[in-house]
């Protein structure tokens, strides 16, 4: 999944000499929380929610009146993304920059914006739970071949995977998240362990049969 | 008197004999009632009409149906969940199918045009079909389809779904019609096929706060599960007022079933069909249709339903088996059925973490409260 395909576009953009009361009533009227500023086709800034309330709140120790311009309490130092960049490292950028957004740039001109939000939608679209399907958690040794073995286990019995996601657990390990399409996975997870596979979801049963 | 609906053609909604949802359910429950010497009189619907089942499904899914049926080869059916393991094409299937929402339809025929009060019928129960996917062994929504019928008589509809899976395609064809509560009680989608059934789906536009689920934590038992339907079933007729119930009566929540995690007796689905039965006389004026459903233990299932035939009749459970009943079937099966009609007490080993379960099934209660709390009011 690249930021292109959850991006937002075009932007709902201001310009610099906006004052902080229009910004906010965009911000109101689109129900968003982050404005591009920009002059012409190039970003110049980026004013969030948090930057206005900050800026004019009565505990700053100048408060800014609400006719100023959004110049005044923009962030310049920016952090952009390329549409083509995988929505992870966006996520890793935010998550390092601690920050709610990213303008997308394409050839230097603005083409849309991510926020946190598209990466939970993106997180949500990724683990496939949009559609009617079961949950397998298997812990799978860090080894060629043995995600290999797992999904064949399943195609030998025609299942439909949905989605699958795999990730670091031990220096020797990696768990696997899958979405089966099957009513049935209660019993392909005892399959599973008999084929000695360490199944975490769905968890095993503390009430023998 | 009651009306109870089934048809032979039923029996041709069959997977095949490895495929869990199997005929031989009905079977073993119609063996059994006659072996206790009811007379079953059966009210014999007509199958739907292609008509009525486009009521509820599209077009383009329905075609698929057909053409598989009549052994067409569809290149694209897995996108509508069809010839998959769960659900697997086989001749016929479109006949088959819309004899069981003829069922369910006639079911509501009766009880808008003939006054007609308790109706079960035996068969059905396809709560996971959506408008263009064949899900969990479902084709068509038979429940949808006969709760517009319902609805567009002008009843209003409390749905209330017992199996132990979401019941997510009667929910999301009926999400934002404010005509219709659905309440579905289930083992957790964390858990559980399908994945949905959150507290926090709670319909939409002017039907939201109408669609309620109760997740419930796996191995939870009888005891948790009473509480919690006490706590909200009364509650939630209480602030809608309807008019009719539907319930969906899978007997999948049973301890025994082999494809899901709950807990429940014999004794424990006897109380349920009781509660909701006199919640049908409290709030329906005793206006009720049951369906059949999910249930996958040839064991408890044909008991668990049986039960619901003798109670919507005002009979008494018998303690024991019919001694012939029972030797018939054990043979059949090839297993050694229980002599008593109830589950034997305790039924099963004990569950370590009873407490904890049931604190966390009356934690999930409380968020569903608070999230349908602005909606209520």
């Amino acid at each position: 999944m690249l930021v292109r395909d959850i991006m937002r576009s075009p932007a709902v953009v201001i310009t610099p000499d906006t004052t902080l009361q229009d910004a906010y009533r965009t911000m109101r009227e689109k129900g968003i929380r982050h404005l591009p500023v920009v002059e012409g086709d190039v970003l110049v800034g980026v004013i969030t929610d948090r930057d206005l309330r900050l800026a004019t709140s009565a505990l700053a120790p100048a408060p800014f009146p609400p006719g100023s311009q959004v110049s005044a309490a923009m962030s310049r130092t920016l952090q952009t993304a390329d549409p083509l960049d995988p929505v992870e490292d966006a996520a890793r950028i935010m998550r390092a920059r601690k920050i709610g957004c990213l303008p997308i740039l394409d050839e230097g001109r603005l083409i849309g914006i991510i926020t946190g939000l598209d990466l939970l939608d993106a997180l949500i679209r990724m683990t496939g739970v949009d559609k009617p399907s079961g949950r397998l958690e298997v812990r799978l040794p860090d080894h060629p071949g043995e995600l290999a073995r797992l999904t064949s286990f399943l195609s030998h019995r025609d299942l439909n995977v949905h989605s699958i996601l795999t990730y670091p657990d031990s220096p020797d390990s990696v768990r696997t998240v899958l979405r089966v399409g099957s009513i049935e996975i209660r019993l392909i997870a005892q399959e599973l362990r008999r084929a000695q596979f360490e199944v975490l979801w769905p968890p095993e049963s503390p009430c023998p049969r | 008197m009651p009306s109870v609906i089934y048809h032979p053609a039923y029996r041709t909604y069959s997977f095949g004999n490895d495929h869990p949802f199997s005929p031989l359910r009905v079977d073993m429950m119609l063996d059994l009632l006659e072996a206790l010497g009811q007379r079953v009189e059966m009210v014999e619907p007509e199958p739907a009409s292609r008509e009525e089942i486009l009521g509820v499904h599209s077009e383009d899914y329905v075609r698929r149906v057909e053409e598989l049926s009549a052994g067409v080869e569809v290149p694209d059916c897995q996108v509508f969940g069809l010839g998959t393991p769960d659900t697997p094409a086989f001749p016929g299937m479109d006949e088959a199918a819309r004899w069981l929402v003829g069922g369910a339809l006639h079911g509501a025929r009766l009880i808008c045009e003939h006054g007609a009060k308790r109706v079960l019928q035996l068969g059905g129960g396809l709560h996971h079909a959506q408008k263009s996917l064949a899900s969990g062994f479902c084709i068509y929504n038979d429940l949808a389809i006969a709760i517009n019928r319902l609805t567009s008589h002008g009843f209003s509809v409390a749905y209330v779904d017992i199996d132990v899976h979401h019941g997510d395609g009667v929910q999301q064809i009926l999400y934002e019609d404010r005509r219709v509560m659905t309440i579905s009680l289930h083992e957790s989608g964390k858990f559980l096929f399908p994945g949905s059934g959150n507290i926090h789906e709670l319909g939409s536009g002017i039907a939201r706060g109408l669609k309620l689920n109760l997740p419930l934590q796996p191995f939870t038992e009888g005891e948790s599960y009473l509480e919690l339907f006490e706590q909200v079933l009364p509650v939630a007729l209480s602030h809608f007022r309807p008019s009719v119930l539907v319930v969906q009566a899978g007997a999948d929540a049973h301890f025994a079933d082999p494809l899901a995690d709950l807990m429940l007796t014999t004794q424990d689905f006897e109380v349920i069909f009781r509660r909701l039965l006199e919640l049908a006389d409290a709030f329906t004026a005793g206006r009720v249709l049951f369906t059949l459903g999910g249930g996958y233990s040839p064991d408890a299932v044909p008991r668990i339903w049986a039960i619901l035939y003798l109670l919507v009749h005002d009979l008494p459970v018998p303690r024991e088996l019919p001694e012939g009943w029972r030797s018939r079937w054990s043979t059949a099966l090839a297993t050694e059925l229980p002599k008593t009609f109830h589950d034997p007490v305790p039924a099963y080993a004990d569950v370590l973490n009873r407490q904890e379960i049931a604190h966390r099934n009356r934690q999930m209660v409380q968020r569903l409260f608070e999230a349908t709390r602005e909606y209520w009011s």
